[in-house]
């Protein structure tokens, strides 16, 4: 009790603060990213269930067997039945192929569906989530079935022997991938309207599902269930689970657990650095008291209980400061990320609240015990001579304690060895080059200030002089200066990239499908209503038989979806915009002749990544089937294709002239403004064929999240920047009564204040500008390293970066520097003297 | 109260033995005041720290109350420090993010002393600071702050307090208040009273001189013209 009065009474003094605060940073910081993670991981799971509408699927091309229902429902799971197949359906002369998918009331078991009272419309207001199927006599349809059957929402259209009411417009469930083919208008229905309407009879083709879920979150009973049920399957029915379902937002998530961890990461080395030389200021400090304990009659033990009960009292304080400060602002992250992740965050397990009191702890007993450790050690002597030498721990064993911490608690959060050790091991390289350039920067500092004027000579000698804590306040300067760059220049080839695409022409809707003898009608129709298309492209729907004369055996059709279904061909003469060669030659260059003799084989172009997935090289020779009629083909080049600028774009290109004889069909992309979205309505009614992707949407939601997952980031670089900013107070506190000593000195001797002031405001602004420069260096390399090797960009330097990183280093560590240590200018030199 | 017998002190500095204290005997008897002179580097604070077992001496032995402090481990002089010892100090010492009366209080408290808060205010009372308890060091000048230090080194009711250079921060009409103080106190408590000091004026208010010079106690001239 004791102790903690003592310390309360300390926290009057200052020192303590900034462990305190670098403590609470590290905490916040771990707590915030370890919260977010864990609560998007749960998410994850829960979500991908509902990805699947249920825990566990059965699938099949018979029906599901009463008994494995039974058992389910015995087990204690929920379950529901599922039918998918595609039906005819009819309203007066209009008709049309849709793919029926019927279900049982209890459907989805997990995740819900979107539906709308308004078809074509993109107003959120008209849209309801629920999380039952339609009732019996009801069916939610596709938008696009209301202008090919020419009904409104409300009309019944004929199925089989019975009808059904189209009552809303269908926007999404949550297995909607899974089982529905792209071709018919999609309705979801009760199954037992598919009952009444007879329209299964023996060898219909229709997909069979069981859904099956927990009441709860648990897992055991399916897992249960699913022991009993696996030896039973017939060789035609499957089980699929959520893990396979969703294994590709798995990754991707676990890339943004990664970057979370990283920039968590660097936000408590930073905290470390300066926990570690608050903790070394405050144990000076403690000298005094310790010697005076000591005169008291305290012993030893007795002090390092009192120092022990301390580090408790400061780590449950900080740490219970940092987590709830860490729970705010993960709850400002999900909200500034909320369409990023529209599902609902579940509660965090407890793991990330451990983490967070974990990380206080271990902080201070790496970072601060260390710097105190000596203390109840002390010769009691200090009280009465001040040269009495201090056996505090050495500089290496305190730098090798606090890698060993930052190891620990990487470890700790990654959980993987590897990881761990690869990114301490980072973070020291990264440290100790970046300390050789700042050490250079000091030394050249300092011999060219000796031909400046003597203000500055005073400034950078100092620099150099205290070159431990410029080095330290440099590192953890342009380590935060750098993020901060990084993180603009990102942000802002994002947004640019998006805004390239939100022109006002750039196009918001692909039509596809569409017969050749419907093109000039289509065509005209778009012009009547003065819309901008793209231009249009030809297809050829072919398969791939023969790769260099070899049928494609059973075990390569199996290695890629590519050489298991039909493939679109295009051609163009002049190599399409946003495409690059990457190898061979394009053909215009050297024009294919199909006359020539000896006959040549006519060159192809494939996309390159597909190219090398399927292990084709130029010259490979490529037999394409089209409708029977098989032809040969040389693969002439390779191209990479910019995928997201909105027009189409083709893995398989040849010349013109070569697939004009095969059946085709055309498609492009066009803009319509939302006023003009109904034309949709009458293209799909008058031609049923025709296929319309609403990319808008897609659009519309990308910048949404683009700007929503940057801001995210930015609340993270901002608390990686306070983090910054107390490794200079620290190291700053560190010279505090070696700057006062000298202001008072200097100003004993005549010195006016506007020249001390000038001396440490070219001090801190040049450690500032240095730490910029060091920045600048730092966030080149990195941005040159994600744009070459993640976002595969032709690699382009920052010019800016080199003048804006100086500049506002210089302008930040100046005024906050300068601000910190003028008190050694305000207060008169004597009282200076006299206190030191 | 204090028995000092054939002390040694010797410290190695740059691979070179230098001898501080050099076979130095003394007794110094309960209530009496004991001024230790001498110049700068003579040895006097080494031999106060020996004194009050802040210090360990090379040779020799202490012994305060009857017991030999220099056999004794660490936790056994701090022991004798908490029974007997209380300390003025040069510079004061006093804790700047304490107030006055925290500053009394702490080593009361430290010691469980009862009501530390009480005890405190009454000896600031004592040192004619009653209207200053909660002021900070920095708030009070050198004399307040070296009153508030005598104040704190009474208030644990030492049997002997050491005193290093007490006036020695401060000019000498504040220093003549405290020296007042020092021995009033002393009076009153019958604290033992060892002081180090440069000032001839509080040496000879102390009722026995020792002289050093090199770390061996001589008799001034002055001194043994007087006993001739």
């Amino acid at each position: 009790m004791l102790a903690l009065q003592i310390l309360l009474r300390n926290w009057r003094g200052g020192q303590l603060r900034l462990v305190v605060g670098a403590l609470v940073l590290a905490v916040t910081v771990v707590t915030s990213v370890s919260l977010l993670a864990d609560r998007v991981e749960k998410a994850l799971v829960n979500e991908s269930a509902s990805f699947l509408a249920a825990d566990l699927v059965l699938e099949g091309n018979t029906r599901i067997a009463q008994d494995f229902v039974e058992r389910a429902q015995a087990t204690g799971l929920r379950t529901a039945l599922m039918m998918s197949f595609s039906s005819m359906v009819y309203h007066g002369d209009d008709m049309h192929l849709a793919s029926i998918k019927a279900v049982e009331s209890s459907y989805p078991l997990r995740g819900a569906i979107r539906h709308s009272d308004k078809p074509f419309s993109a107003d959120p207001a008209a849209e309801q989530t629920v999380r039952t199927g339609p009732p019996v006599g009801e069916a939610w349809a596709d938008a696009r079935l209301l202008p090919l059957l020419r009904i409104e929402l409300g009309d019944s259209i004929e199925f089989g022997d019975s009808h059904v009411k189209i009552s809303r417009v269908l926007i999404e469930e949550p297995d909607s991938g899974s089982s529905f083919s792209l071709i018919g208008a999609r309705i979801l229905m009760h199954v037992e309207d598919v009952k009444t309407a007879g329209v299964l009879l023996p060898g219909s083709r229709v997909k069979h599902r069981l859904l099956v879920a927990e009441t709860g979150t648990g897992t055991e009973r399916v897992s249960a269930y699913r022991a009993w049920l696996e030896p039973q399957l017939s060789i035609h029915q499957r089980l699929i689970t959520p893990d396979q379902a969703q294994a590709r937002i798995a990754e991707s998530i676990d890339s943004g657990r990664r970057f979370l961890l990283l920039a968590g990461s660097i936000g408590v080395v930073l905290a470390g650095i300066a926990l570690a030389l608050a903790s070394h200021q405050f144990a000076i400090g403690e000298h005094l008291q310790v010697g005076l304990y000591k005169s008291w009659g305290l012993s030893g033990s007795a002090i390092r209980r009192l120092y022990i009960t301390y580090i408790l009292a400061i780590g449950t304080l900080g740490s219970a400061m940092g987590i709830a400060l860490g729970a705010l602002i993960q709850g400002l992250l999900v909200w500034l990320v909320r369409d990023w992740m529209p599902i609902d965050l579940p509660p965090a397990s407890f793991r990330p609240w451990i983490t967070g009191m974990a990380t206080g702890f271990l902080c201070l007993l790496g970072f601060m015990l260390p710097a105190i450790w000596h203390l109840p050690n002390l010769s009691a002597m200090t009280v009465l001579r001040q040269d009495i030498p201090v056996k505090s721990a050495s500089t290496a064993l305190r730098g090798g304690l606090g890698v060993l911490t930052i190891g620990l608690l990487l470890l700790w959060y990654s959980g993987n060895v590897a990881i761990s050790m690869a990114m301490l091991v980072a973070f020291t390289a990264i440290a100790a080059a970046a300390m050789g350039f700042g050490l250079t920067l000091l030394w050249l500092g300092q011999k060219v200030a000796r031909h400046l004027g003597s203000i500055w000579r005073l400034a950078l000698a100092n620099l150099w002089r205290r070159r431990l804590q410029s080095l330290i306040q440099l590192l953890g300067f342009s380590g935060a200066i750098a993020l901060l760059m990084i993180m603009a220049v990102i942000r802002t080839s994002l947004i640019d990239d998006l805004r390239l695409q939100f022109d006002e022409d750039t196009p918001n809707h692909f039509l596809y499908n569409v017969a050749s003898y419907e093109l000039q009608e289509v065509e005209a129709l778009i012009e009547q209503r003065a819309l901008d298309a793209s231009g249009w492209f030809s297809m050829v729907r072919a398969r791939i038989r023969q790769i260099n004369g070899q049928d494609i055996e059973s075990e390569q059709l199996e290695s890629h979806e590519s050489l298991q279904r039909e493939l679109n061909l295009s051609w163009a003469k002049n190599l399409p915009e946003n495409n690059t060669i990457t190898s061979g030659d394009w053909w215009s260059s050297t024009p294919y002749n199909a006359a020539a003799s000896p006959p040549t084989l006519p060159p192809l172009s494939i996309e390159e990544d597909l190219a090398s997935e399927l292990g084709l090289v130029i010259g490979d020779r490529i037999t394409f089937s089209v409708g029977g009629l098989n032809f040969e083909a040389r693969l002439a080049n390779t191209r990479s294709v910019s995928w997201d600028d909105m027009t189409p774009n083709f893995y398989f290109l040849f010349p013109e002239g070569l697939l004009e004889g095969y059946p085709r069909t055309h498609m492009t992309s066009v803009y319509i403004p939302p006023s003009e979205k109904l034309i949709l309505n009458d293209l799909l009614r008058n031609y049923p064929t025709l296929q319309v992707i609403e990319l808008d949407k897609i659009i519309e939601r990308v910048r949404t999240i683009v700007s929503q997952v940057t801001r995210g980031l930015e609340v993270m670089t901002l608390l990686i920047l306070a983090c910054g900013i107390l490794v200079m107070f620290s190291a700053v506190s560190l010279s505090m009564s070696e700057r006062l000593q000298e202001s008072a000195i200097l100003r004993t001797i005549g010195s006016s204040q506007r020249l001390i002031l000038g001396v440490q405001c070219i001090e801190f602004t040049t450690l500032g500008v240095l730490a910029g420069l060091l920045a600048a260096l730092g966030a080149e390399t990195a941005l040159l390293l994600i744009e070459h090797y993640l976002l595969q960009l032709p690699l382009t330097g920052h010019a800016w970066m080199w003048l804006a990183g100086p500049l506002s280093g210089g302008l930040l560590v100046g005024a906050l520097g300068v601000s910190y240590s003028r008190k050694s200018v305000l207060l008169p030199p004597l009282e200076v003297l006299r206190r030191l | 109260m204090i028995k000092v017998t054939n002390i040694g002190k010797k410290v190695l500095v740059a691979d070179t033995e230098l001898t501080i204290l050099d076979a130095l005997s003394l007794n110094v008897e309960a209530g009496e005041s004991l001024a230790i002179v001498g110049p700068s580097g003579s040895g006097k604070s080494t031999l106060l720290g020996i004194m009050a077992g802040l210090d360990t001496p090379t040779n020799g032995t202490v012994h305060i109350d009857g017991q030999d402090i220099t056999a004794m481990d660490e936790e056994g002089r701090a022991a004798v420090r908490a029974r007997h010892v209380g300390f003025v100090f040069q510079s004061f010492h006093l804790l700047p993010a304490l107030t006055a009366m925290e500053n009394v209080a702490l080593p009361l408290e430290l010691q469980k002393g009862g009501d530390a808060m009480g005890i405190a205010g009454s000896y600031l009372q004592r040192v004619g600071l009653a209207d200053r308890t909660e002021h900070y060091p920095r708030q009070l000048s050198g004399g307040e702050q070296q009153r508030v230090a005598v104040a704190r080194a009474f208030a644990c009711k030492p049997t002997i307090l050491f005193a290093d250079e007490p006036t020695g921060n401060l000019d000498s009409v504040t220093g003549e208040t405290i020296n007042d103080l020092l021995f009033e106190l002393n009076r009153e408590e019958g604290t033992t009273l060892v002081i180090v000091t440069h000032e001839h004026s509080l040496a000879s208010r102390c009722s026995r001189q020792l002289h050093l010079k090199s770390g061996i106690q001589f008799t001034p001239v002055a001194e043994m013209s007087v006993k001739c």
